[in-house]
């Protein structure tokens, strides 16, 4: 029977999904030849690939019941999946030292085994044994984000001044919209790629106002003072919001071509 | 927006891991949700949210087949280095002391690591004083060079710059490796050899230091 979470979520302690929990109960039982073979599959179609929330698991009942054997057999499997990760999302190129970040983000990520049970966190991994790689996803962007912080401190350039109220730009943010309303698919991964990288290269203002409003789906403003918009979030009007998604319309207009 | 330049507070961790566990893109309800139970965190929550959402772009049917093409017959020399950073943590958990003032001599695995207990600005402050990498200085916390080939002058400058006590450092050096307890595989970068160990030449070419770099190290 898996260990209850103790990590208090909005709506009470937290709750690993019932295939997860069926998965760990089955996993414990396991003697070490039938775990290894578990562990040799990678297809997470097959039937008997053992799931990341699973593996976090059998390492923390390893690391709890002091079993040194379980925690060598699965820790390496589950860090390696890690690292497949890290090759995708933190790729040569994007940071001047990827493979050192990515590296530091692995075995910062393996010291939380460690440290598991103690500390001012000591139930952080439960998040783990929910949804793993929503879980990774933030450790990952929150290593990269310190990353690049350190690297780059950019220069808030003066908003220029626009007396005219900005032109709408609907049809080059209804693609954009879409992309990120839509499932990733395999045949729309390029597309997805380059705007990616669009979006990224934006100034933090324009990029910060396309997603709040076209992928987030706020307002640009309200006449509701109680209402949360892109410009509360920003702090600003909703004619600078405007102003933002208009110069970042002018960035943005080759996707529209793909209407 | 300013970039979070220090490790996250565990309240504000807290907040940001609510937000990227509930859903694949966060929506703006879901923000203002956390937002709300998180007053404090608005304008980290809000730029979290950004970066979630522009990371999905990308999705995460690249990474399943990363994940699928795994060879899980190969541990690769990074998860072989994270499993190593996971042992010394271990230890530096289950032996809360610091550097002790007394002689270590332990050519075990059990010697204190003095780079356990450093904490990743430390661990990047250090390099910098050794004016190597960060791979360089990864290499001396795994114990992967050959203890042997250390220079004194070497040593003496690694104790000097981590303020540790030289006896110290001298048997972290001569330690056995930490790490996996089963098999270790190389998978590219550098050529196995006895117990996976460089010699300090070797560790010190292969570490992406300029000449000058690799020069001074030699040198000392």
């Amino acid at each position: 029977m898996a260990r209850t979470l103790q990590k208090i979520g909005d709506d009470g302690p937290l709750v690993r999904p019932d295939a997860v929990e069926a998965q760990i109960d089955a996993a414990l039982t396991l003697t070490p030849q039938p775990l290894l073979a578990r562990l040799a599959i990678t297809d997470p179609r097959d039937a008997d690939h053992l799931r990341s929330e699973t593996l976090v698991h059998l390492v923390r009942h390893g690391r709890r019941t002091g079993d040194q054997g379980l925690i060598s057999l699965v820790l390496p499997v589950l860090l390696a999946r890690c690292e497949a990760n890290l090759i995708v999302k933190v790729p040569d190129g994007q940071l001047p030292e990827a493979a050192t970040v990515r590296e530091d983000i692995l075995g910062e990520f393996s010291e939380l085994f460690a440290s598991d049970g103690t500390g001012k966190d000591p139930a952080e991994l439960d998040f783990y044994e929910c949804k793993f790689n929503r879980a990774f996803r933030f450790f990952r962007i929150d290593v990269v984000r310190r990353e690049a912080g350190q690297l780059k401190h950019v220069a808030q350039m003066p908003e220029p001044d626009e007396d005219s109220e900005p032109e709408p730009h609907d049809e080059v943010f209804a693609r954009v919209s879409e992309a990120f309303r839509s499932p990733a698919m395999q045949d729309g991964d390029v597309f997805r790629s380059e705007l990616h990288d669009a979006i990224l290269e934006l100034p933090p203002d324009e990029r910060d106002a396309v997603i709040l409003v076209h992928a987030l789906g706020y307002q640009e403003e309200s006449d509701d003072p109680g209402e949360e918009t892109a410009a509360t979030r920003c702090d600003c009007t909703g004619r600078t919001i405007r102003n933002r998604l208009t110069r970042a319309a002018t960035k943005l207009a080759r996707f529209k071509e793909d209407l | 927006m300013t970039p979070t330049l220090t490790a996250s507070p565990p309240e504000l961790r807290e907040a940001l891991y609510a937000l990227s566990i509930a859903k694949d893109v966060p929506d703006a309800a879901l923000l203002d949700d956390v937002v709300r139970r998180f007053p404090q965190f608005g304008g980290e929550l809000t730029n979290f949210a950004i970066a979630i959402a522009i990371d999905a772009l990308h999705g995460d049917a690249v990474v399943e087949a990363a994940e699928a093409a795994l060879d899980p017959n190969v541990l690769s020399p990074a998860v072989s280095r994270a499993m190593s950073r996971f042992q010394n943590r271990l230890h530096a958990v289950s032996e809360p002391t610091r550097l002790p003032a007394a002689t270590v001599r332990s050519v075990s695995a059990d010697a204190i690591n003095p780079f356990a207990s450093l904490s990743r600005e430390d661990f990047r402050g250090f390099a910098r004083r050794l004016d190597a990498s960060s791979v360089f200085v990864a290499k001396l916390r795994d114990r992967q060079i050959e203890p042997d080939t250390l220079t004194p002058g070497f040593r003496k400058r690694v104790a000097d710059n981590l303020h540790a006590p030289l006896d110290v450092i001298v048997a972290h050096f001569a330690a056995a490796q930490g790490g996996a307890a089963g098999p270790q595989f190389y998978k590219a970068d550098g050529k196995p050899n006895n117990g996976g160990r460089q010699t300090f030449e070797e560790a010190v070419r292969s570490s992406g230091l300029s000449e000058a770099q690799q020069r001074a190290l030699l040198a000392l």
